[in-house]
């Protein structure tokens, strides 16, 4: 798809010749010449304009009426009047308008002080009314949503939360109801609104109709200071301006970002920094005594877990979570492998991917951007749920498929919430990836019919519809005058979770051939984006937290004695956790990580803390898993605290600004690091933030010796740097895939059971997981989003829970047939479920999927009543 | 009176609404006619008839439908049968008493224009017609005149009669459009307009159901011989609805051009006996007031617009001496406060704000300076909405405070001396009576 380009032109406004490119619209041409023209309904990032409010009425000459200047292009000569006594009478008379019906009671509204209808009565009102009568008056306020307050009394129409609420997240919730002077803001029969980024209307009132719960009455505008950082809650890496009062986060804004957020925040994200001021937070060094965690003083616990360290020494290994940032990560790798001589450490949470994938899925020419996301052709989500896994990249699919017409294919195995918006959506086994991949390869390569269709059963896909698919990609285009197909601009999503397991290696290798066939290499505005399974998990990989490979995506080396483990540079997470248990291993560090918690193989993690000699941890609360088995817990820093870089899943490097004073004892986790690095007799020699961010920068020869200045507020893709031509050369492909065991094999077999049990001999289940936005311990402690805290459903088809007699609501036991093995869940009956499959959530703190899936991506599950 | 009579010939025959009776009249001679001749040709003649849109903004229809783009997208023909303005009833009696007549207009209009979806948008309130309409349209699809390759041409279309919800905004083209698709019925923002990006995004042709009904007899009589009828700029014959004080209210079928005197006293039979025309709203209520004295002004649209008024979709209304004045812009302005759609600012507010002034007027707790106010209100409005929908309560409250500034004044006087304690009112300072504000 073309991105719109824009010639500039000269137009005259109020006497000025000023160039703004050409065909922007009116209100952001005359900012080109430092005109303001005062506007209440318009706001780009909703769409096309509506031109509700009239504010923004100008005169143009040559055209009798005056227009409104928030839809009308600029053109070349345009001349353009905006202070004529026509247009300020016309301006004023919009403002009088507007204050008949809104109330003045701006010295008890959140908006005072920072609203646009204060500002804009100031600077073009006439700063009196005429208008005697009574005005119009509704309950107030109401609570829209537990999150959002309305005050509709203030509302003055501008149409924007409704539009944003159907036209942007589209989850069609918002209305206007009643007509005229009587319209309202509202909800069908009055329902809660409650969607994913509901939050967002808050931040597009333009009155204050429109607040935000959680922050409602708690500061004045000149109380509080805006501080500049990105949310780590999810790998969309949104650029938030954090409210700060007296030390505290009162609220968190968007920092409007069109390369990475488009000015977008899911409702995590805006409300979720409550998670920073809860009592659950640990501001303590805590230490094991007496079988118990007790806070104790950083000294005693520095010396507990280099004492516990040292004394594991290369038989430590070091887990590390999405939240951690570069450098964090790229400490402790430093401190595991020249500190312990340890190369057991991973940021991955399932099976290990050869180092030439790693770099050969970070190329810089496979790079594909979040814009390409809007203007691609062809957009591909593969085993992914953008809506979960990255919201914001929900809202830029949906605005791609609405404004720019891109194809939108889907390819899940639960049902995914794009799907309306899809031009073809095909559904696969839980874990189908792979072989859907397969297939959709040997049907772009035209290989035979045979082993297409084997692929495509093994995926459990009808054939048809790989080729439907392929085709949707190969020709999504179109054909030139010559009747030739256009070779498309592709981007394919693809969740981190395609490449875990034992198979996932293969699936990356199938991913690379699809980008092959579709000649995704270097070609502008296409390629593959991942969508990691943490928020930095690019990051960490780039840092070298892998285990088999070091900063920058290098070689470990490969001298002996760096593991004690025979025959591997490093233990993957899988295998750490298989080793802890055996006594392989006898330490373990968690970095901002909760086994139990996210990874896929609860059981054996279970089983590896129980077996550990230490474990120390970073964490922000309390889980089980450090309850009952850690050693030393420092306290983590909360996102709006740290310093230190990211890597967004496009290649953007991005920088965290601490933005208020550590807590209580809490102390910059760098910092303990190095510390703890140097009582193991590694002298780091950092002594600020930056120059660990300096120390990481020169390990990876492809970051360009990047500046924290040269990243700034918005970031800096390093794939698009000249410095990406030191990014480590890889194959891509394409490369021979293997083909299904055996054709037409049953799906027990391709999801890795030895057992060759078949849905249908014994009505048996395949378990699919997902993790839902809410999955996540800031939203668990967040008072404000307890109404969406993940609880355990059973998603199941009508058909399969008919047949096994259950209904909706019914609590359920789930197991696998292992002993002690079981998830409790209330039954969700769907429609849009394949029968043969159900559906839990992982990443819950309590009856996690986990439990159940032993790191394989489809098992067989039993589901009886509870 | 003089005047031929097209668009009424026959009107009151017992079962013109049928096919049987609207053939044995001639009807659907014309479609088959116009289906043999090129497109261009039917367009041709639309173009050469000049003929102005009966729906109130008076664009030449032929030069409309010439601006739909060529090409085999699809595109719509969408009759605006809403006829809700408040003195307008025309397009009730065409709908009722002659569809077939509509339906055949349709039908020549959707082959000149390359159009293949038709549909006939109706206020819900015309529940007869409706039905009518649609027992009409089965009989036309019976006899092979809409369909698939109608009458043995190339040509096919559909005609979906689609019932509005009850709402006077549903009447302006682009809030037809969007009721038409399902969503709230409020207008949308033009450009584009709907010639280029209509209906479901497509080329789409708007007309009103008189204006779709003439087609026959442009086509029968050829464009040329019909702009030969009325003026020069307003050509053909229109039906116009009197009401208010006249004697004989109702639809005339008049040339444009006659003196407006002929319709209201001559066709109309002007006021009861013993009453004077104070004023009259020739195009409707949304049209500015003319006085008695412009009773000898040509009903046409050039000499309306000149007078300062419009004819709108031609329909007058009467107000004789017996009414006060305010009486009649409180009536009107609460009409249009309550069919504000409230997406624009100006009409939303400036329709309530002039309502409460009014009733204030009326309550006695008005100065004259209110009516200043009230008028610079509605010069406000005029202009600067989305839509026409503000214009059309502020230009004749608007016209009513300027012609009749001392009616008003008078109004307020009255009712402020009634008002608020009656006749129990406290004695005054003799001197402080007069002139008192």
């Amino acid at each position: 798809m073309p991105r719109p380009e824009h010639r500039p032109i000269t137009f005259s406004i109020d006497g000025r010749e000023v160039q703004a490119p050409e065909n922007i619209m009116l209100v952001d041409g005359a900012k080109h010449g430092d005109i303001e023209i005062p506007v209440f309904c318009y706001e780009p990032k909703l769409g096309q304009p509506v031109g509700a409010c009239r504010m923004c009425l100008v005169e143009i000459e040559g055209t009798p009426k005056l227009q409104t200047a928030c839809s009308t292009p600029v053109k070349d000569g345009m001349v353009v009047h905006t202070q004529t006594e026509r247009v300020r009478e016309a301006q004023a008379a919009v403002v009088e308008f507007l204050l008949i019906n809104h109330p003045l009671d701006c010295p008890v509204c959140d908006k005072g002080g920072e609203c646009p209808l204060q500002d804009i009565s100031f600077g073009w009102g006439k700063g009196r009314s005429r208008f005697v009568e009574p005005k119009r008056h509704f309950v107030k306020p109401l609570e829209l949503s537990p999150v959002v307050a309305i005050d509709r009394e203030r509302c003055i129409l501008c149409y924007r939360c409704v539009r944003f609420s159907q036209e942007v997240s589209e989850d069609y919730q918002l209305v206007l109801l009643e007509r005229g002077a009587e319209t309202f803001v509202g909800t069908f029969d009055g329902h809660p609104y409650v969607a994913p980024f509901s939050g967002n209307i808050v931040e597009l009132c333009p009155v204050g109709a429109l607040t935000s719960r959680p922050y409602r009455f708690r500061a004045r505008p000149w109380d509080v200071e805006g501080a500049g950082s990105i949310c780590t809650l999810c790998p969309s890496q949104c650029n938030v301006d954090f409210t700060v009062r007296d030390e505290r986060v009162m609220r968190v804004l968007s920092r409007n970002h069109a390369d990475v957020d488009d000015g977008w925040l899911c409702d995590k994200g805006r409300f979720a920094y409550q998670s920073i001021h809860v009592d659950e937070r640990i501001t303590q060094p805590m230490v094991r005594d007496g079988g118990e965690l007790r806070p104790v003083s950083w000294e005693r616990a520095m010396t507990e877990a280099a004492r516990g360290l040292e004394r594991a020494g290369a038989r430590t290994a070091a887990l590390v979570g999405g939240q951690t940032t570069n450098e964090e990560g790229f400490l402790l790798a430093r401190l595991m492998r020249d500190g312990l001589r340890s190369g057991h450490l991973d940021s991955r949470a399932a099976g290990s991917l050869p180092l030439e994938l790693h770099r050969a899925l970070s190329r810089p020419e496979l790079q594909a951007s979040m814009t390409d996301l809007e203007y691609a052709h062809a957009v591909l989500v593969i085993d992914c749920e953008p809506v979960d896994d990255a919201p914001i990249f929900d809202l830029r699919l949906r605005k791609g498929v609405r404004r720019n017409r891109v194809k939108l294919a889907l390819a899940t195995s639960r049902p995914s919430s794009l799907e309306d918006n899809a031009a073809l959506s095909v559904r696969m086994q839980p874990g189908g990836g792979r072989w859907l991949l397969v297939a959709l390869d040997r049907v772009l390569s035209g290989a035979g019919e045979r082993e297409a269709a084997a692929a495509a059963a093994a995926a459990g896909v009808e054939l048809e519809r790989v080729r439907a698919l392929a085709e949707t990609l190969r020709t999504a285009a179109g054909e030139d005058d010559s009747g030739e197909v256009v070779p498309p601009e592709v981007v394919v999503v693809w969740g981190e979770r395609l490449g875990y397991g034992p198979e996932g290696e293969q699936a990356i290798r199938a991913l690379l051939n699809l980008a092959d066939r579709l000649g995704m290499a270097g070609r502008q505005g296409a390629g593959l984006l991942e969508v990691p399974g943490g928020t930095n998990g690019r990051g960490l990989r780039e840092a070298g937290v892998l285990p088999n490979a070091g900063p920058g995506l290098s070689e470990v080396p490969g001298e002996p004695g760096l593991s004690e483990v025979p025959g591997e540079p490093g233990l993957d997470a899988a295998g750490m956790a298989r080793a802890l248990g055996h006594g392989d291993l006898s330490a373990l560090y968690l970095l901002h990580v909760d086994p139990l918690r996210s990874m896929p193989d609860r059981q054996a993690w279970e089983h590896a803390l129980e077996s550990a000699g230490t474990v120390v941890a970073h964490a922000s609360y309390l889980s089980d898993a450090l309850r009952h088995h850690a050693d030393v817990v420092f306290p983590a820093e909360a996102y709006a605290e740290k310093e230190g870089t990211m890597v967004h899943p496009d290649g953007r490097l991005q920088r965290l600004r601490p933005t208020i004073a550590h807590p209580g004892g809490v102390r910059a986790e760098w910092r303990v690091l190095v510390e703890l690095a140097a009582r193991l007799g590694l002298q780091l020699d950092l002594s600020t933030g930056m120059h660990a961010t300096a120390a990481l920068v020169d390990a990876v020869p492809f970051y360009g010796g990047i500046t924290l200045e040269d990243i700034g507020g918005r970031g800096l893709r390093w794939p698009e740097q000249a410095a990406a031509a030191a990014a480590p050369a890889a194959e891509l492909g394409p490369f021979a895939l293997e083909s299904p065991p055996d054709e037409g094999a049953g799906r027990g077999e391709d999801a890795g059971h030895g057992d060759g049990t078949g849905r249908g001999d014994d009505g048996g289940l395949v378990l699919g997981t997902y993790r839902s936005i809410w999955a996540a311990p800031e939203v668990d402690v967040s008072p404000a989003l307890q109404f969406t805290r993940a609880r355990q459903h059973l998603e199941i088809s009508p058909t399969d829970a008919q047949r096994l007699g259950l209904a909706q609501g019914q609590a359920v036991t789930v197991v696998n047939g292992h002993p002690g093995a079981s998830v409790t869940a209330t039954v969700a009956l769907r429609h849009s479920v394949t029968p043969g499959i159900v559906y839990l959530q992982d990443g819950l703190a309590d009856d996690s999927a986990n439990a159940l899936t032993n790191g394989q991506p489809a098992p067989h599950v039993e589901v009886r009543p509870a | 009176m003089s005047s031929p009579h097209l668009l009424f010939a026959n009107i009151d025959e017992p079962g013109l609404a049928t096919r049987a009776v609207y053939e044995r009249r001639g009807g659907y001679e014309t479609l088959r006619r116009a289906l043999r001749m090129p497109a261009e040709a039917v367009l041709h003649e639309l173009e050469a008839s000049a003929v102005r849109g009966r729906g109130g903004a008076g664009f030449q229809m032929g030069k409309k439908a010439s601006f739909l783009p060529k090409g085999s997208m699809d595109k719509y023909l969408c009759c605006n049968a809403d006829e809700s303005e408040p003195g307008a009833f025309k397009d009730r009696e065409l709908m009722q008493k002659n569809p077939h007549q509509l339906i055949e207009g349709l039908l020549i209009t959707t082959y000149a224009a390359g159009i293949n979806r038709a549909f006939i948008y109706i206020r819900g309130e015309y529940a007869l017609q409706a039905d009518i309409l649609d027992a009409a349209l089965v009989e036309a699809r019976d006899a092979g005149y809409l369909g698939e390759r109608i009458l043995g041409s190339e040509h096919s279309v559909s005609v979906v009669v689609h019932r509005g919800a009850g709402a006077y905004i549903c009447g302006e083209e682009t809030a037809l459009l969007d009721s038409l698709e399902g969503k709230r019925g409020n207008p949308r923002l033009k450009p584009p307009f709907p010639a280029n990006q209509g209906l479901y995004q497509g080329p789409t042709l708007i007309n009103n159901v008189e204006t779709l009904s003439t087609v026959p007899h442009i086509v029968a009589l050829g464009g040329a011989e019909y702009a030969k009828l009325g003026t020069e700029t307003s050509t053909g014959t229109k039906v116009v609805s009197v009401s208010g004080h006249v004697q004989r209210p109702g639809n005339y079928e008049i040339e444009l051009g006659i003196p407006a005197r002929e319709l209201i006293c001559g066709l109309a039979g002007g006021p009861p006996e013993g009453h004077s025309i104070k004023c009259w709203f020739p195009g409707g209520s949304s049209s500015p007031i003319l006085t008695a004295d412009d009773l000898d002004l040509a009903y046409d649209f050039d000499t309306m617009a000149k007078a300062g008024s419009m004819m709108g979709s031609g329909s007058i209304i009467v107000v004789d001496d017996s009414v006060p004045l305010v009486y009649v812009a409180l009536k009107l302005a609460r009409f249009y406060r309550h069919e504000s759609c409230g997406k624009c600012t100006p009409c939303r507010e400036g329709t309530n704000w002039t309502v409460k002034m009014l009733e204030r007027i009326d309550a006695g707790e008005a100065t004259p300076m209110d009516l200043d106010i009230m008028a610079s209100v509605q010069h406000h409005i005029i202009g600067n909405c989305l839509c026409v929908l503000g214009d059309s309560m502020a230009m004749p409250v608007g016209s009513m405070i300027e012609k009749f500034r001392p009616e008003f004044e008078a109004h307020i006087e009255t009712a402020r001396t009634r008002s608020p304690w009656g006749t129990e009112a406290p004695e005054r300072e003799p001197a402080l009576v007069p002139g008192a504000a």
